[in-house]
């Protein structure tokens, strides 16, 4: 009997402290993460006293000593003899404060988040992989190891991650790894390969060519591109019109034949069709300093831990400020004494679909230019948590992965299965030699030369110097093509249709000093029609592009605080042509909350502000009004998914053609619907969402209240650790291009000086540490909500007379 | 055995506990929080009606007064954010009080199991 009572007690303590040791489900080790000797409380940080404080640290593979010293918003300057230590200090610092970030990333890049997750993971991990994310990222890796500096400058920073890594115990692990009860591994420089390509997945990997294939099945070529034209109808593109061409076309290959594929998929979820980014350069004869000013705005997924880290990193040979990305050396976006850069992505086609077809069965072999031809296999070991590991066999034609089979069902509806994918992600390529470059230039010629080396994902690489220089260069890899080719779904028979080369870097569009004074970009069109290659039909629309421009045309006396003014510009110039065209032909309800509304759209000064009404009102009724003309025509299978054309296109149609066939729903049989009764229809729908979501019409109605702009942490639906509905105002067309989840993540404004002495100022929503715990956690983001920017601090040594220093670290060599 | 202890001893024993469980917990993993207490139990002879709640007073007040106090000494919203991902409504008392419940448990169970070893005895 006293034994089974000992072994019983016994028993219940093992049992309690086993189930408290290990997570269930998504509920964590609950005596790991809460006790305050192990758990989260040890991750508390007191914030800093505002005196400077000392501290000292040994890591293992610096040359010589590394003096750091961190400003009031914990943003670290980094001061190294020489360009090793100065990556191995990068790889450390970052790692300091944004491990778990970099490494789950680069977990999610690579298609290994069911290692962290288990089971729930596997179908986005098999998705990565198989469009090809570690083939891309071996295959730039190749590329950056043909340049020395590159190999050692990853080598450097790898090992400072790692020196980092070997310092903690588990009891200093970052939050995440406590609550989701795994520990950190090794970094490997092709890490950072890695994360540059999963930069191509967020800002490159959006593909139509599915659903226009599904519209041509449907409504025939005319009709598509009718309705989709290769240009918008009112545009104002990067490229100032008129800029001469400083090259010889090469020539243009020869059209595939008409092929009309298959088509076709399953529904789920796609990417958010708001990341897109600003930028401009404004040259010295529109500025009071009378030199010129750059701004870049960024536009992607807000997050937290941010995806943006601010350094200023100084050796021999380089001084640079800017935002960094936690995983990758150097400076992405910023500034130096001479010069300031910054990206907003390019929407051209980089990206095809080739419908294969295999010999048999086994798929070894599939026919193309009148003969068979031998795929190949890449096999892919997939370890799931709590799970036997899996193996996948992903098959190559000559084109790319054939991403899904013909049986299987696909991750996103916009991707076809038993088609080949040509990727530009999947070409060799040296990214790290042009921001190392760049880090370094000291003028237009050192920019130009840079951008050489870089290809995916493209952006618009915006300058300017203290030279006086303003550029813009269109800049990545741009394959060849015919008019149009890689609109639809190619044939994967037919060698006319595969890509046969690249558009020289040279003939990429770009744009120097022009007369205007300035350059822009915001995702529009690169160039107008007259531009000899054809690079894709399809950009953001116009609006922003278009806004930012007539601004920069009509501002004189520019200063950074104007252009801070535009960065944070609402106006809504898409309602500027569209609200009076629908409010001539609206037929409202009278009175009560419809007349309410009316009211107050007409009282509008067409300002997307945080605590308009309007705003909620017209945005919620040009949502509702495109669904109601265009869901009847494309979205009524959700197994054939169409596009809906664009509302550049759908303006149009209100402006010329009322009596067009596509106003009538033709969902409700024996009734033809008028353009009239479809303008007023979405009208009186979208007042009842409004009312049936906040109530009769009052303060519950204002836009950052029905926006909910939010910056979320990294794991879905950590609402504890994000910070929601924060009150801003902007919205996707507008140049403040703050949406729900997306936005600004990074606002930077640089003002050039002859003595290299640069003026800036910055902030991103979130703050420079990725600990919940930090007060540096997410203490930038009331600044960016209120659009104003702090002062950035560029240092010439580590030192600073104006008091904002708050720690020094002195890194030194361990033996 | 004998149930009755006077309550200076019981004082001592808790101080014992919370003592060693602080010294462990600076070094070792969590659970020997545990492991220490049953054999502290079993040394000193801790009787079995009294062992579980004298580890239960001892884990609670070691993590639930450490807890407090290192909030203290590093102020962060990091234990209100806690308090929400729980739930507990965002009440960092709340989470104290998990906090003391969960070494509480732990040393009360260890301490009783303890404890029970001597019974073979």
């Amino acid at each position: 009997m006293k034994y089974i009572k000992s072994i019983f007690t016994l028993a219940l303590a093992i049992i309690w402290t086993y189930a408290l040791h290990n997570s269930w489900g998504t509920l964590p080790p609950l005596g790991k993460l809460m006790s305050p000797f192990h758990g989260f409380w040890v991750n508390a940080e007191a914030p800093e006293s505002g005196e400077l404080s000392e501290e000292n640290l040994q890591i293992p593979g610096l040359e010589k000593t590394v003096t750091v010293v961190y400003d009031e918003m914990g943003i670290p300057h980094v001061f190294a003899e020489n360009d090793h230590d100065l990556y191995v200090a990068q790889g450390y610092l970052t790692a300091k404060d944004r491990l778990w970030q970099m490494e789950f990333q680069t977990h999610f890049a690579g298609g290994r988040i069911s290692e962290i997750v288990g089971e729930k993971g596997m179908v986005s991990d098999q998705f990565q992989r198989r469009m090809g994310a570690v083939y891309g990222a071996e295959k730039s890796f190749e590329g950056m190891k043909e340049d020395p500096k590159a190999t050692e400058t990853l080598q450097a920073y790898s090992d400072g991650v790692n020196a980092y890594i070997e310092s903690l115990t588990e009891r200093n692990y970052p939050l995440e790894y406590k609550l989701l009860n795994y520990a950190p591994e090794k970094w490997t420089p092709i890490k950072s390969a890695l994360f540059l390509k999963n930069m191509s997945f967020v800002l490159a990997s959006g593909t139509d060519d599915l659903k226009m294939t599904n519209i041509l099945r449907k409504y025939g070529k005319a009709v598509a591109e009718d309705l989709f034209p290769n240009y918008p109808f009112v545009e104002s593109p990067i490229i100032p019109v008129g800029t001469p061409k400083d090259f010889k076309p090469v020539p243009i290959p020869e059209s595939p034949s008409d092929f009309i594929g298959l088509g076709s998929a399953m529904k789920t979820p796609e990417k958010d069709p708001n990341i897109g980014s600003n930028n401009w350069a404004v040259s010295g004869n529109k500025t009071v300093s009378g030199l010129p000013i750059l701004a870049n705005d960024p536009h992607l997924t807000l997050s937290l831990p941010s995806i943006w880290y601010q350094m200023q990193l100084v050796a021999p040979g380089v001084n640079v400020y800017g935002s960094t990305m936690p995983g990758t050396p150097n400076v992405i976006v910023g500034f130096n004494k001479n010069v300031a850069w910054g990206v907003t992505n390019v929407g051209s086609d980089i990206l095809d679909w080739y419908q294969v077809k295999f010999k048999d069965a086994s798929k070894a072999e599939y026919w193309h230019d009148g003969k068979w031809k031998k795929t190949t296999m890449r096999i892919e070991k997939f370890n799931i948590k709590g799970k036997a590991s899996f193996v996948d066999t992903i098959f190559f034609t000559h084109h790319g992965p054939v991403v899904y089979l013909s049986h299987e069902k696909p991750f996103k509806s916009n991707i076809p299965v038993g088609h080949a994918l040509r990727w530009i992600a999947h070409e060799k390529s040296q990214e790290l030699t042009t921001f190392y470059k760049l880090n370094r230039a000291a003028n237009y010629a050192d920019y130009t030369q840079a951008l050489t080396y870089y290809s995916a994902p493209a952006q618009n690489f915006i300058f300017a110097s203290n030279e006086g220089d303003i550029a813009l260069w269109v800049n990545g890899k741009f394959p060849l093509k015919s008019y149009t080719q890689g609109k639809y779904l190619l044939d994967g028979t037919d060698p006319k249709a595969d890509w046969t080369g690249f558009i020289p870097q040279s003939h990429n569009p770009h744009a120097k000093n022009p007369v205007r004074g300035f350059l822009s970009s915001a995702n529009q069109s690169s160039v107008d029609p007259t531009y000899p290659y054809y690079m894709g039909w399809q950009y953001a629309p116009s609006e922003r592009g278009r806004r930012i421009n007539e601004r920069l045309e009509a501002m004189s006396k520019i200063t950074m605080d104007s252009l801070r003014g535009l960065q944070n510009d609402n106006f809504n110039i898409r309602a500027r042509t569209l609200l009076p065209l629908l409010l001539a032909k609206l037929r409202s309800p009278a009175g009560g909350v419809y007349g309410q509304a009316v009211n107050e759209l007409q009282r509008w000064n067409l300002q997307n502000a945080a605590d308009s009404k309007g705003a909620t009102i017209f945005e919620n009724w040009v949502l509702l009004l495109h669904e109601a003309i265009w869901a009847d025509d494309f979205s009524a299978d959700e197994n054939v998914p169409m596009n809906s054309p664009s509302m550049d296109r759908t303006i149009k149609m209100i402006q010329d053609e009322p009596q067009s066939a596509w106003w009538d729903n033709v969902k409700t049989k024996n009734k033809k619907e008028s353009m009239d009764e479809i303008i007023s229809g979405s009208f009186k729908a979208s007042i009842d969402t409004l009312v049936k979501k906040h109530g009769p019409f009052g303060s519950e109605w204002v836009w950052y209240k029905h926006k909910q702009t939010g910056v979320r942490h990294l794991i879905p639906g950590m609402d504890a650790l994000s910070r929601l509905n924060i009150p801003t105002g902007g919205g996707g067309t507008i140049v403040n291009a703050t949406t729900t989840k997306t936005g600004p993540s990074w606002r930077m404004i640089v003002e050039l000086s002859k003595e290299g002495r640069p003026k800036a100022h910055g902030v991103y929503p979130g703050g420079q540490s990725g600990n919940p715990g930090s007060a540096h956690y997410d203490d930038l983001i009331d600044t960016w909500a209120k659009g104003e920017l702090r002062s950035l601090l560029y240092l010439e040594k580590p030192e600073d007379a104006t008091g904002r220093l708050r720690k020094k670290i002195i890194l030194s060599i361990k033996k | 055995m004998n149930n009755s202890l006077s309550f200076s001893y019981q004082v001592a024993i808790v101080l014992v506990m919370v003592v060693i469980g602080a010294i462990s917990g600076l070094y070792l993993p969590w659970y020997t929080l545990g492991i220490l207490f049953a054999l502290l139990a079993y040394i000193l002879r801790i009787p079995t009606g009294r062992a579980f709640a004298l580890g239960l007073v001892s884990g609670f007040l070691l993590w639930a007064v450490s807890a407090f106090w290192i909030d203290g000494q590093h102020p962060s919203s990091l234990p209100e954010r806690m308090a929400h991902l729980f739930p507990l409504g965002g009440s960092v008392v709340g989470l104290y009080i998990v906090t003391g419940v969960l070494g509480g448990l732990t040393g009360g169970l260890w301490a009783w199991a303890g404890a029970n070893l001597r019974l073979n005895k």
